[in-house]
């Protein structure tokens, strides 16, 4: 017995001492995370958070050593394709602008989790820990998500006194983010883009079709019932409706035309579209091409990547005609793979063709949905000192749309290392002759290098796309590719801005939810397992009152 | 008789020395356990003092006791309940399944005389066993597909059995079954490994017995190899069964929006709930993991109860 009652002091005794150290880390966290220590991971300098106590500090003494960043897979410049060059680079060029050096760490977690990724690594995270981004990148939905919790710093001074003011060229872009009171919790240095509808030419001359007669829903469908044939569907995409990321309609906009399947603002009110007659209307349409086999059945399951993959795919037996996909450098990009594949090499360029706006998507919208544009956020310590944050917009933000040397690695890569300036000479595909392609560059001519991990293709961009980005580089690096150029020019006059996504606290919490219900229930009725009246009906029934509430809110600020 | 006194077989008492004192006396052994126990205590033990956040909200900056909070929500929440019980009915089947399977394949495999085959036939279904989960789903959910690719549905389609594809793994009906295919098909193999260790320990005199009394091949597997293996198979399940709340890597590989009614699990709904919403709630997520433990748990001492009432000995 006196063994069973010392085992038990002693495993008590443990389990107490335990707590005790639980306690007391739990005592730390609870006031260090809501008011993260100044110190950590962005200064070395100790007196940096006795200095940010006072709220006296300014950007200027603040000393900015290390810059942690995470940023999705639109950074191409990524491990496999010289991420080291970029980030040394990168530093020599920001020490260089801002006389001290500060070392760059660069976050880059798998792009299709992303989202996921930034939620554990801001909730568990907290300044200083290594991992916790001192400025991140977020698309406009988890933009809208984060806006309003506190963990963003509000940029609009730093905004207004960037040096780059002076040569932004759409201006409009940042101004719309503003709160209602002015605050700026994040910065856009490129616009949003767009899908676009791609048309295999070799299909559309196999089906006698031409796609100038392509111009209603009708039109459009019988071209895919045309397309379905022997194995060949008419269209593939990555699910019915992207639910997880606005403006959700934009990977089938023919057959969801006038509908949003979320909350919007429509003739200034927010309401919730997925009640909409619209979106019924679209579910049967999608319901009955699914039925029809003109939509792959893989498109439910298929993630972007899958889904492009399968459609320029070497074996276009099983393939598809029609895919909408991101506009410009996508152009290049689809076509090179398809190329890659051997699919209609006699094509060339003219392989594929954008097919404009039909027109019930033009009696809608206007045009394509013209997304809200991804945004650099930087996080907010919470010490009410902006020092800290002023040094991160400076080394990062400001430099980033410097029009020189920065903004060139953000746009193009590492010197000698993705583009280059020196004469050079170099052939893709050397060993194949009908895809062997020379390529000569005077000294002093700018072009584009063979992509580091793949000689075959020549690189595009980094991270912004010169052709989308707010404020042009000065001096004068271009890489003109005519058909990345028409692919731009065809989207910018073709789309319109996409609405605005809401926020709003509650939706936050439900956000989740609601998409897996909505992509449930969009699921069920393309399969034909419910009509699309039931599903919006089984929706009202479980959400009606929490969506009324946030429509409600959302209405009244 | 005190319990500080020992009485050894030779009848001598012995008085029993203080628990310090034999600390003492065998401080080596201690010692060398020490970094054990500090490994246990840290990697072990260090961690679960994060279920006291079952007890707060645990968001974006913000840690705030909440009392029960949680754990009344998540009673209240139909999705949680449809998670529990298809917990206990995927996980309860499927054990029932493989492990019948199992006992099934290794007397076949036991009857086998041909050495040769015998070791073929036991290495090619212990492999399916090594091959991830995520590989597994990715082949069944290629071979099942509705789309051009899928080869089962091509298949009965050339053969003209079927006219239009069965949706296997988006039906709710059509999912669960292969869902415990799949597991049969990659668990059996290895499932067979005790019960063939216990086949080959089965007393030859028993089945000279039985021949010498007359008894056909199918009298002796019966009246002889199946209540030999019957213990094993009873100790197999109760191990098993501490173990039915654990389900997660099997579900989530092969799960889809539209099966969730007959497929979300426990965990698979703490991950949607911790890793794919956009300020997930830690608290929520401790509060149904602590739940989830507790019953696990209690599962445990229950098969700990049925194990030492069958075998004479618990598992823990």
């Amino acid at each position: 017995m006196k063994k069973k009652v010392l085992s038990l002091l002693l495993s008590t005794a443990m389990v107490a001492s335990l707590a005790a150290c639980g306690s007391s880390t739990d005592s730390g966290s609870s006031t260090g995370s809501a008011d993260t220590q100044t110190s950590g991971s962005s200064t070395t300098t100790s007196d940096a958070g006795a200095a940010a106590d006072a709220g006296s500090a300014s950007a200027g003494s603040y000393d900015l050593t290390d810059l942690y960043i995470t940023v999705d897979g639109t950074l191409t410049a990524n491990v496999d394709n010289g991420q080291d060059a970029f980030v040394e680079q990168w530093q020599t060029a920001v020490a260089e602008k801002l006389g001290h050096p500060i070392t760059l760490h660069i976050n880059q977690p798998e792009h299709s989790g992303y989202k996921d990724n930034v939620s554990q690594l801001l909730t568990t995270g907290e300044p200083g820990d290594g991992q916790y981004p001192d400025a991140l990148i977020m698309s406009a939905t988890m933009f809208k998500q984060y806006q309003n919790t506190g963990i963003l710093w509000n940029m609009a001074d730093a905004y207004a006194n960037a040096e780059f003011q002076s040569r932004i060229t759409l201006p409009s872009i940042n101004e719309n983010m503003k709160t209602p009171a002015g605050e700026l919790y994040g910065f856009a240095p490129t616009y949003g883009n767009g899908c676009v509808t791609y048309i295999k030419q070799s299909w559309l001359d196999a089906a006698g079709l031409k796609a100038d007669d392509i111009k209603t829903f009708d039109d459009y469908y019988n071209m895919l019932k045309a397309f379905t044939k022997d194995g060949q569907t008419g269209v593939i995409a990555a699910g019915f409706a992207n639910m997880k990321e606005a403006p959700y309609i934009n990977y089938m906009p023919e057959f969801w035309q006038g509908a949003y399947p979320a909350i919007y603002q429509k003739d200034g009110t927010w309401i919730d579209g997925f009640q909409e007659q619209a979106t019924i209307d679209a579910l049967t349409r999608l319901q009955t091409a699914y039925a029809d086999g003109v939509i792959d059945k893989d498109t439910e399951e298929a993630t972007t990547k899958t889904a492009r993959e399968k459609w320029f795919s070497n074996d276009q037996t099983t393939s598809e005609g029609v895919f909408t996909y991101w506009a410009g450098t996508w152009l290049r990009t689809l076509t090179d793979n398809l190329d890659k594949n051997d699919v209609d090499a006699d094509l060339g360029d003219d392989r594929l063709v954008q097919l404009p706006p039909i027109k019930e998507i033009k009696d809608t919208w206007g045009g394509y949905l013209n997304r809200e544009a991804p945004v650099w956020v930087i996080t907010d310590d919470g010490d009410g000192d902006d020092s800290r944050e002023q040094a991160i917009f400076d080394a990062l933000l400001e430099t980033m749309l410097d029009g020189d040397k920065v903004q060139t690695l953000w746009t193009y890569g590492a010197e000698d290392v993705h583009w280059s300036t020196h004469a050079e000479t170099f052939t893709t595909n050397p060993d194949d002759p009908e895809k062997k392609k020379d390529y000569e560059y005077a000294e002093g001519e700018f072009h584009l290098k063979q992509t580091p991990n793949d000689p075959n293709s020549v690189w595009k961009k980094n991270h912004l796309d010169p052709v989308l980005v707010i404020a042009p580089l000065t001096n004068g690096f271009v890489d003109s590719d005519p058909l990345v150029e028409a692919g731009n020019k065809f989207f910018t006059s073709n789309a319109v801005d996409a609405p605005q996504s809401p926020s709003n606290e509650t939706l936050t919490e439900v956000e989740a939810d609601l998409t897996v219900d909505k992509t449930t229930l969009i699921n069920e009725v393309v399969a034909g397992k419910k009509n699309a009246a039931d599903a919006v009906a089984e929706y009202q029934a479980k959400w009606g009152d929490t969506v009324a509430s946030i429509l409600e809110d959302l209405n009244a600020q | 008789m005190s319990k500080q006194q020992k009485v050894t077989s030779t009848g001598q008492t012995l008085n029993k020395k203080p628990l310090g004192m034999r600390i003492w006396n065998h401080r080596g052994f201690y010692l060398m356990f020490l970094p054990v126990f500090i490994y246990v205590l840290i990697i072990y033990y260090w961690p679960m003092l994060g279920v006291r956040y079952s007890f707060y909200d645990y968001t974006l900056k913000k840690i705030e006791f909440v009392g029960l909070k949680h754990f009344t929500s998540m009673f209240a929440d139909k999705d949680f309940w449809t998670a529990f019980i298809n917990t206990l009915q995927l996980s309860i089947i499927k054990l029932l399944i493989t492990t019948g399977t199992a006992v099934i394949v290794s007397v076949f495999i036991n009857e086998m005389g041909n050495m040769l085959a015998k070791k073929t036939l036991q290495t090619v279904i212990y492999l399916p066993h090594f091959m991830s989960w995520t590989v597994t789903a990715a082949i069944f959910t290629l071979f099942l597909s509705t789309s051009s690719t899928g080869f089962i549905n091509e298949t009965l389609k050339s053969w003209g059995w079927i006219k239009e594809s069965i949706d296997f793994m988006h039906e709710t009906t059509l999912w669960r079954p292969v869902y415990y295919l799949v597991n049969i098909w990659k668990e059996t193999g290895w499932g067979t490994v005790i019960f063939l260790a216990t086949l080959s320990g089965i007393n030859p005199e028993i089945y000279e017995a039985a021949d010498i009394d007359g008894a056909s091949r199918l009298q002796k597997i019966w009246y002889v190899t199946v209540p030999e293996l019957l213990n094993t198979i009873i100790i197999v399940l109760i191990l098993n069964l501490a173990k039915v709340l654990n389900l997660f890597e099997s579900v989530f590989v092969m799960y889809n929006n539209r099966v969730f009614s007959v497929s979300d699990v426990v965990s698979t709904y703490i991950y949607r709930k911790t890793f794919m919403t956009a300020i997930p709630n830690y608290g929520y997520t401790t509060a149904v993991g602590l739940f989830k433990s507790l019953v696990g748990c209690a599962l445990v001492l229950i098969c700990n109860w049925a194990s030492k009432k069958v075998r004479g000995r618990g598992i823990i």
